[in-house]
């Protein structure tokens, strides 16, 4: 019995278009171990996001499955799954802690406990002074982090982040990237990855799964044997710079194909 | 494209409701001296158009309704332009007819017929007021939405202040000025309408007036019908002109 | 204080003065323009009446604005949520907003009477659009992220409505509330002035037509203190709602 969480069998996606039927994915498979940190990259429009749809399920597959714990997902599994978007989509009129809690208020939590856990995953991504700030009152790496803590909040085994950090500076970028590794050591989540960083995708993960488009599919599996904790001075490591090379030379390819 | 697909989707909500009527008539679910069948009604108002004295009372409104425009647009978008422009003044007065378009004008009328007495004047000045405050405020607005950087790029270019009113101004406000007078057309239309209802003696309002009082239900529907056609059809048009005025502008 | 607004007391001032020297020096004839104590000599002589008068108009508001709230944020809301139709909803309602609500009464009449019903129907019909359309173009603003997010949280179809875009919605909607009931106050007040045997409108028209002066003018500013009063407390409701929309704009 191997300990996988996520589990992706033969998932294809055909979105129907006017201009006729548009193979989005094509025959995924792959699987993710538990406490594993998996980056996908891949071309603009290979698929990723929807394959992220797909895990959550907010999207139906054409054919193939998602499994989750070895559950078939069908909708949104909220206490199994935590997501996280590009845009933080925080509710404006909601504090910090009240953005937090907002999961929990949705399946009916105490009051009280949600507070209390809203507050402890505030301060687990670092704003503890901010648990009655408006999201119009936060910066937008702070706002990620708000955001970070709800995806948190229903104490989920998995995290799906689509691009979370694409809309930030870069040094602000490079932070949070080491406030989700440490928030994974401290919290043992398994997650999966999306980004257009090939250093932030090899920097962060376990593994790095690299698409290809049209359709979408899996073109190469990278495993990163860097020790943790990973240090700045290894993204200048040999290693290092063979693997990005490597992914920017497939994706390189596959944009020109 | 997107226009047209509109545009066939409310013609056929508006048959779709003449259908809907001539099937409750048929079905003799409602009494017929209170609701006439569509058709019926179709036949009376096809009558009316052929009446030199309907026609007349048709002809004094839309005169007192082209009158109160012709007035109340070059005045209203001149004081609009005025205040968004001479910013001390408008923002003296800005916040007054903001005020003033707040406050509805329907509830002076009985002022008007006290201070003009009833007919023609009472009722284009009783329009021209309706319309105004609207189209002076959208047009202070759209001044204040023209780029101040268009203006300054116009002025390295060497732009004389004739040539950025005419071609920085006026295109980049059109758009929102066309919002206004549209609006204020439709204030206007209520504006006259309401005053021919109360008190007058010609205009298709009192004709409305006197048919409901008579119960005369077939003609005062034929009323309403052509008076939702032509400012359906009034809105629209102006609406087009905005969508045309508004082309080639980036939100 | 600011200096603008300094500027406006002192004009408002003014017209007041204005008022009393008009009057006092009998530039004008009192039958169009009372001095201001020809309305307190109103408000002593039949200010019971007057208050008789408020109540009833207040009482026919509070009703139609029980129905016309609901009934336009819930079409509103039905389909500005329904994606594939609220283009043409919202295009078949702005259509309909432009025709004059005026022009139904009389038929309101015909059908239920001169009592308080037509007027609160009327009431009604002319509320009713700008709500439903602000509603509408407010859900239809709402960002679809929002409806992701919400979704993936586990949220169900009637959680995502109420929790999220309702309450994104929710100053379009306020702005609709305030223009709709503005609209409502002052139709039925209208529609008193038109034709009934109640309410501050009858009020006006009635004393109108005797030439007491006094008591038309006192009318008209009751009417009017109300719908400000109302107005005030809806964009203070507005403003509330919005304050986070506000500072959310600079990102
Ligand atoms: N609802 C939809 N209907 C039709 N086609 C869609 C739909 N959603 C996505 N697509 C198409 O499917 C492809 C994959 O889209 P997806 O958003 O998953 O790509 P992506 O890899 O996330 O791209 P990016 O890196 O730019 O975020 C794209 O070509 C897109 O145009
Ligand atoms: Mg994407």
């Amino acid at each position: 019995m191997s300990s996988e969480v996520i589990r992706v069998e033969n998932l294809s996606k055909v979105y129907s278009t006017r201009e006729g039927d548009f193979h989005a994915l094509d025959k995924l498979s792959f699987a993710i171990e538990e406490g594993g940190f998996v980056s996908i990259v891949g071309p603009s429009g290979c698929g990723k996001s929807t394959l992220l749809q797909l895990l959550t399920g907010l999207l139906e597959p054409t054919s193939g499955q998602v499994l989750i714990d070895g559950i078939e997902v069908r909708k949104p599994l909220p206490e199994k799954t935590g997501v996280m978007f590009q845009d933080a989509t925080l509710l404006p009129w909601l504090t910090a802690e009240e953005n937090v809690a907002f999961p929990l208020s949705l399946c009916g939590t105490d009051k009280k406990e949600s507070q209390r856990r809203a507050r402890d995953l505030l301060k687990l991504v670092g704003l503890g002074d901010f648990i009655n700030h408006r999201p119009a009152e936060l910066s937008g790496g702070m706002r990620q982090r708000v955001a970070i803590a709800r995806g948190l909040v229903r104490d989920p085994r998995i995290l799906l982040m689509d691009e979370p950090f694409a809309a930030l500076d870069e040094q602000t970028r490079f932070k949070m990237g080491e406030e989700l590794l440490w928030i994974w050591q401290e919290t043992r989540k398994t997650i999966l990855f999306i980004t257009h960083g090939l250093t932030e995708a090899i920097y962060l993960s376990d593994t790095v799964l690299v698409m290809g488009t049209k359709p979408g599919r899996i073109i190469e599996v990278i495993p990163v044997d860097l020790p943790r904790p990973r240090t700045f001075e290894m993204i200048s490591s040999e290693f290092f710079g063979k693997a990005r090379n490597r992914i920017w030379k497939l994706i390189q390819e596959e944009a020109e194909a | 494209m997107r226009l047209s697909v509109l545009l066939g989707a409310q013609t056929g909500f508006f048959l779709l409701l003449a259908i809907v009527w001539e099937s409750i008539s048929r079905l003799e679910l409602a009494d017929p001296r209170l609701l006439p069948s569509f058709l019926t009604v179709l036949g009376v108002l096809g009558d009316l158009l052929t009446q030199r004295d309907f026609l007349m009372d048709l002809g004094i409104t839309g005169l007192e309704v082209g009158v109160a425009f012709i007035i109340a647009a070059p005045l209203g978008v001149s004081i609009g332009f005025l205040l968004g422009e001479k910013l001390f003044l408008g923002q003296i007065l800005s916040p007054m007819f903001h005020f003033m378009l707040s406050v509805p004008q329907s509830i002076f009328l009985p002022i008007f017929m006290l201070l003009l007495g009833i007919g023609f004047l009472e009722k284009v000045v009783f329009g021209v007021t309706h319309a105004i405050f609207v189209i002076i405020v959208t047009t202070t607005a759209a001044v204040r939405t023209v780029p101040r950087d268009y203006v300054t790029v116009a002025r390295t270019f060497g732009a004389t202040p004739r040539q950025i009113y005419l071609r920085v101004y006026l295109p980049a406000m059109l758009p929102v000025v066309m919002t206004g007078l549209r609006l204020g057309m439709i204030f206007n239309i209520i504006g006259v309408l309401l005053a021919e209802m109360d008190a007058s003696r010609a205009g298709i309002g009192r004709r409305l007036f006197s048919w409901g009082e008579g119960f005369q239900l077939d003609l005062l529907l034929a009323g309403i019908l052509l008076v939702s056609a032509l400012t359906i059809i009034i809105n629209e048009v102006m609406r087009y002109c905005e969508h045309r005025a508004a082309r080639g502008h980036v939100a | 204080m600011s200096k603008p607004s300094l500027i406006r007391y002192a004009i408002l001032l003014a017209l007041i003065a204005l008022w009393f020297l008009v009057t006092a020096m009998e530039w004008v004839k009192p039958i169009q323009l009372p001095p201001p104590a020809g309305l307190w000599a109103a408000w002593q002589a039949d200010g019971s009446r007057f208050l008789d008068a408020f109540a009833l108009t207040a009482a026919e508001i509070a009703v139609a604005i029980l129905i016309a709230w609901p009934l336009g944020i819930g079409v509103g809301a039905v389909f500005g949520s329904l994606r594939a139709v609220s283009a043409v909803a919202s295009a078949i309602l702005g259509s309909l907003f432009a025709v004059p609500a005026i022009i139904l009464y009389p038929l309101f009449i015909a059908w239920v009477g001169m009592g308080p019903e037509s007027k609160v129907l009327f009431g009604v019909i002319a509320g009713f659009f700008p709500i439903a359309l602000n509603t509408l173009s407010g859900v239809r603003q709402v960002d679809e992220s929002y409806v992701t997010m919400a979704r993936a949280m586990g949220a169900s179809r009637l959680q995502v409505f109420y929790r999220v875009v309702l309450r994104l919605a929710l100053p379009s909607v306020i702005s609709g509330l305030r223009i709709g009931t503005a609209l409502i106050m002052i139709s039925v007040v209208v529609s008193e002035m038109l034709a009934s045997f109640g309410g501050l409108g009858y009020m006006i028209a009635y004393h109108r037509t005797m030439f007491d002066t006094g008591h038309v003018y006192l009318g008209i500013l009751m009417a009017l203190l109300t719908v400000l009063t109302v107005n005030w407390l809806l964009s203070m409701l507005e403003s509330h709602f919005s304050k986070w929309q506000e500072r959310g704009a600079d990102l």
